[in-house]
């Protein structure tokens, strides 16, 4: 069922045998998987259906250095479905060398392989509404598809794997109905999680401090709580709830909200083919199940151990939008088009420059030149991806002239003074806003210039094609519109030690029994891949393993002090209740 | 001994299924009985008997020296509650009552969600359920009856759920239906109907039992569609939006099933129209009612069909039907 905060009673309790906060990829996915159990779970949500100013401005804050790093309330949304509301679709799951210890990756190393997470990768595939779990052009389609650009044969660099394309599924919306329906589970819209209360001991979580921007407070008792309010709000919350451990919780280490990370990403170069036009597919090829599906160029892992760089890939891409010399109607058409496309997409589309008038006359003239090509455009984007439900991803344009640019997406290396902190300024329900200090590291210029020199030589060396750029701009490309938006990893790292992660393996606080993370705050390190499905496959292994710890646990853990008082009281002395 | 059974309804989907099945065994001798003559199809070893299921007179003469019967009758609410009611009073006055298997439906349950044992209320409101709810009744007050309530059946022939669906999904008509395709499709493969019904007809301990039949891990109606699109061949998979089904449920389907009567009444059935999506499948498709079907693997020793092999004949038979030359049974 689905409740409003502001509806129940002030001062009030709500409890459960789980308590899952924030209603995103995250909370939803993990939601979902109790549905018609015996297990009673409270989802709580701080927006609700639609976005709401004055909640989504909850999640301002300020930035270091307003280049590297994209405003705080951006590409996140403090709202039921969380970012799933805007995101793009893009899924592919983590290879196995990112849960791997390599020593030139620093920080780098899961506590587990791949292969525990694997079970649960088709689920989240499914959820996703990605098709099926298959990512390699070999086992997606009967005769193989198409090759990316005939010919090109690397031991560096392969292009049989695949992205796959969610609708993209807002999971608020697609699932919102299931949790309304389900009798054990209660979401509760407008529902701020403003404290984690510890009891005395600080092992375990006694309460959580829930108020609504209309003025109720009540709190909330489970046996077992998870944040799952994404990688920001997950150290936000941990860091500013420090009435038994004063520097936060999970942080004695000082390492809560450090080790953030996004992607390294850009466009680069001129990639001329030296093959007919007809030999390049670099668009989408349409799966049996119906989802569209993208080879990329992808650094082997061999290739990666032995040339010593992280996590790499890359797409060929049209030639930059801004400028008009590309002559194409359709990218042109793109640029006027400008103030109709979300600012979360429109960074990396056009940039922040400001045009002058010549610019935009020459743009225009480019649309008025090319005029089919660009209504054949917009027709195909209106009918495809305005009206579609499963939605043609991204702008595909292919170059007669076989003139390509190449975009990246590359791992970030975990750097502990990369960070998210708490700032001085409170938001309107008092808490600590954040402050972001994203920071990159040589390692990560060094990933990106060496895998791009490589992949020239590549395509060099078969004689597929001439990729121009110039190597000494690898680092202002990467950056160019600064950390890659929407990607908020590891601020609450997985591991073994207690000294080194926020988490154990289970995503559990380390020393706090019943406190989880759920979502890319507890990733170690980030891959090269888009974090979501690996987010809502982290959730299921989660949901799984908290099943049956709720249903043991489920007798002692639920305390209410009005309910239980000499429990209560055990609780204020810390002793085991 | 051969058990003599009588098979009403024998022409329609699950009773040609059985009649064929029973042919087949070495434990039972099936008699064909319906309102029509034998069709030049037919399996003409099979002994026939021609008359109105709802004519009390003609199923008792019928009935004489008959084991058991099965009730595979369809059809509007009355013809249901018509029927049921003349077989169970004509059973009844046999000398040595015959055991009746009932075919009933899931459809007795309603609209609810969630596990579904064969205990649940039945809340059906459609003329349909409350028929089927009707002959429940009247079963209930013949110790000889068994009564199954079968989810969705599907298998070569199935008119509805394989020649139907199989046609939408080649039109891209249905597909992935998004949350509008996430119920729980109860689908029962038309064998593992008659392996049931062999069994209320062979064993002497579940008179006056109702079973739930359906697979036991059952699929979404999402899961059935696409794979089913991809046995066919209809491919890429269609994702359906929300304004296309609302469209074709609530613009399309009240014209189209009008001229549909129509066209029937004025016997122009040379000329085919689409065929309307009801709203009531839409909800359908969307319903979370899960049947139990324990109580049918325990006592009726059922071992599902998988998914993918049902299908797969489903398939085959679908494909062979389209097939120039190729005829559909129905």
């Amino acid at each position: 069922m689905i409740l409003d905060a502001n509806n129940l009673a002030e001062n009030g309790t709500l409890s459960a045998d789980l308590c899952i906060v924030g209603a995103g990829a995250a909370g939803i996915s993990m939601a979902l998987q109790y549905i018609g159990s015996d297990i009673e779970v409270l989802l709580l949500e701080s927006g609700a259906f639609e976005q709401e100013t004055d909640t989504q401005a909850l999640y301002a804050g300020s930035v270091a250095n307003e280049l590297l790093h994209s405003a705080p309330d951006r590409y996140r949304q403090r709202r039921f479905g969380g970012t799933t509301t805007i995101w793009g679709g893009r899924c592919m799951p983590f290879d196995p060398i990112d849960f791997e210890q390599r020593d030139y990756v620093p920080h780098s190393g899961w506590p587990f392989a791949r292969e525990v997470l694997l079970p649960y990768y088709p689920a989240a595939n499914r959820l996703c509404e990605a098709g099926d779990f298959s990512y390699t052009a070999a086992t997606s389609f009967r005769d193989g598809g198409r090759p990316m650009i005939e010919g090109f044969e690397s031991p560096c660099f392969s292009s049989d794997t695949l992205e796959r394309f969610s609708c993209p599924t807002d999971f608020g919306r697609r699932y919102g109905e299931r949790l309304r329906a389900a009798a054990n589970i209660r979401v509760v819209m407008h529902a701020n999680v403003s404290a984690i209360r510890l009891r005395a001991a600080g092992d375990r979580v006694a309460s959580l401090e829930v108020r609504t921007l209309g003025g109720k407070h009540m709190e909330v008792y489970a046996g077992h709580y998870v944040l799952a309010t994404g990688g920001l709000e997950v150290a936000r919350l941990l860091l500013a709830s420090r009435d038994i451990q004063p520097d936060g919780i999970g942080n004695q280490h000082d390492l809560v909200g450090r080790y953030y990370m996004c992607h390294l990403a850009g466009t680069i170069g001129a990639l001329r083919i030296l093959k007919p036009a007809s030999a390049v597919h670099h668009g989408y090829e349409i799966s049996e199940e119906g989802v569209y599906c993208r080879r990329r160029l992808a650094l082997r892992p061999q290739a990666q151990r032995a040339q010593r760089l992280g996590n790499f890939i890359a797409r060929l891409h049209h030639p930059r939008i801004t400028d008009p010399a590309h002559r194409s109607s359709v990218l042109s058409l793109l640029y006027l088009a400008k103030p109709f496309i979300p600012y979360e997409y429109s960074k990396r589309l056009h940039g922040d420059e400001h045009a002058s008038l010549a610019g935009w006359l020459a743009h225009l003239a480019n649309v008025v030149t090319g005029p089919f090509e660009a209504l054949g455009f917009a027709w195909h984007m209106l009918r495809e991806r305005k009206l579609a439900e499963r939605k043609f991803p991204s702008i595909i344009v292919t170059s007669r002239a076989n003139l390509y640019s190449i975009d990246f997406h590359a791992e970030q290396q975990p750097e502990a003074s990369s960070r998210v902190l708490l700032d001085d300024a409170r938001d309107a329900l008092g808490m600590p806003r954040l402050r972001i200090d994203w920071r990159y590291t040589a390692g990560d210029v060094d990933t990106v210039q060496r895998a791009i020199a490589l992949l020239a030589a590549e395509f060099a060396r078969t004689g597929v094609g001439r990729l121009d750029y110039d190597a000494a701009s690898v680092e202002a490309e990467m950056t160019r519109y600064g950390a890659y938006g929407g990607h908020h990893i590891g601020t609450a790292r997985m591991g073994s030690d207690p000294r080194s992660s926020v988490v154990d393996s289970d995503c559990r606080v380390h020393g706090v029994d019943n406190l989880y993370v759920a979502g890319s705050a507890t990733f170690p390190t980030s891959s090269q891949a888009n974090p979501t499905l690996t987010v809502v496959a982290l959730s299921l292994r989660l949901a799984a393993q908290l099943r049956s710890l709720v249903r043991a646990d489920a007798a002692v853990a639920i305390i209410e002090p009005s309910a239980a008082p000499a429990a209560a009281a055990a609780l204020t002395a810390g002793a085991t209740p | 001994m051969s058990l003599r059974v009588l098979v009403l309804g024998a022409d329609g989907f699950i009773g040609g299924h059985l009649l064929a099945a029973l042919a087949a065994s070495d434990w039972a001798t099936p008699i064909a009985a319906g309102r029509r003559p034998r069709a030049a199809s037919a399996d003409d070893s099979v002994a026939r008997l021609q008359f109105d299921a709802t004519d009390q007179a003609a199923l008792t003469h019928a009935l004489q020296g008959v084991d058991a019967v099965v009730n595979c009758i369809s059809g509007n609410r009355l013809t249901i509650e018509s029927s049921a009611r003349a077989l169970l009073a004509a059973a009844a006055s046999q000398p040595r009552p015959p055991r009746v298997a009932h075919m009933s439906s899931m459809a007795v349950y309603g609209p609810g969600d969630g596990l579904v044992s064969e205990s649940a209320p039945q809340l059906g409101k459609h003329a349909y359920a409350l028929g089927k709810i009707a002959a429940e009744a009247d079963c209930r007050r013949y110790p000889q009856a068994v009564v199954l309530r079968p989810g969705i059946v599907y298998g070569p022939r199935s008119r509805h759920w394989t020649d139907r669906v199989g046609r939408w999904l080649l039109q891209r008509r249905v597909g992935d239906l998004g949350a509008a395709g996430d119920g729980c499709c109860n689908l029962v493969y038309v064998d593992d109907v008659v392996s049931a019904i062999a069994q209320c007809l062979r064993r002497s301990d579940v008179a006056g039992q109702a079973f739930n039949l359906a697979m036991g891990q059952p699929p979404s109606w999402n899961d059935y569609f696409v794979t089913f699109a991809r046995q066919l061949g209809a491919v890429p998979v269609a994702r359906i939006g929300r304004r296309r089904l609302k469209l074709e449920t609530r613009l399309l389907a009240p014209p189209l099933k009008i001229a549909e009567i129509l066209l029937s009444k004025a016997r122009m059935t040379s000329i085919s129209l689409p065929e309307p999506i009801p709203p009531s499948l839409l909800r359908l498709w969307q319903q979370d009612m899960r049947l139990d079907v324990t109580r049918a693997e325990q006592l009726l020793q059922l071992q599902w069909t998988s998914l993918a092999d049902g299908l797969a004949q489903s398939a085959r038979w679908f494909q062979a039907a389209r097939a120039p030359g190729g005829a559909r049974t129905q």
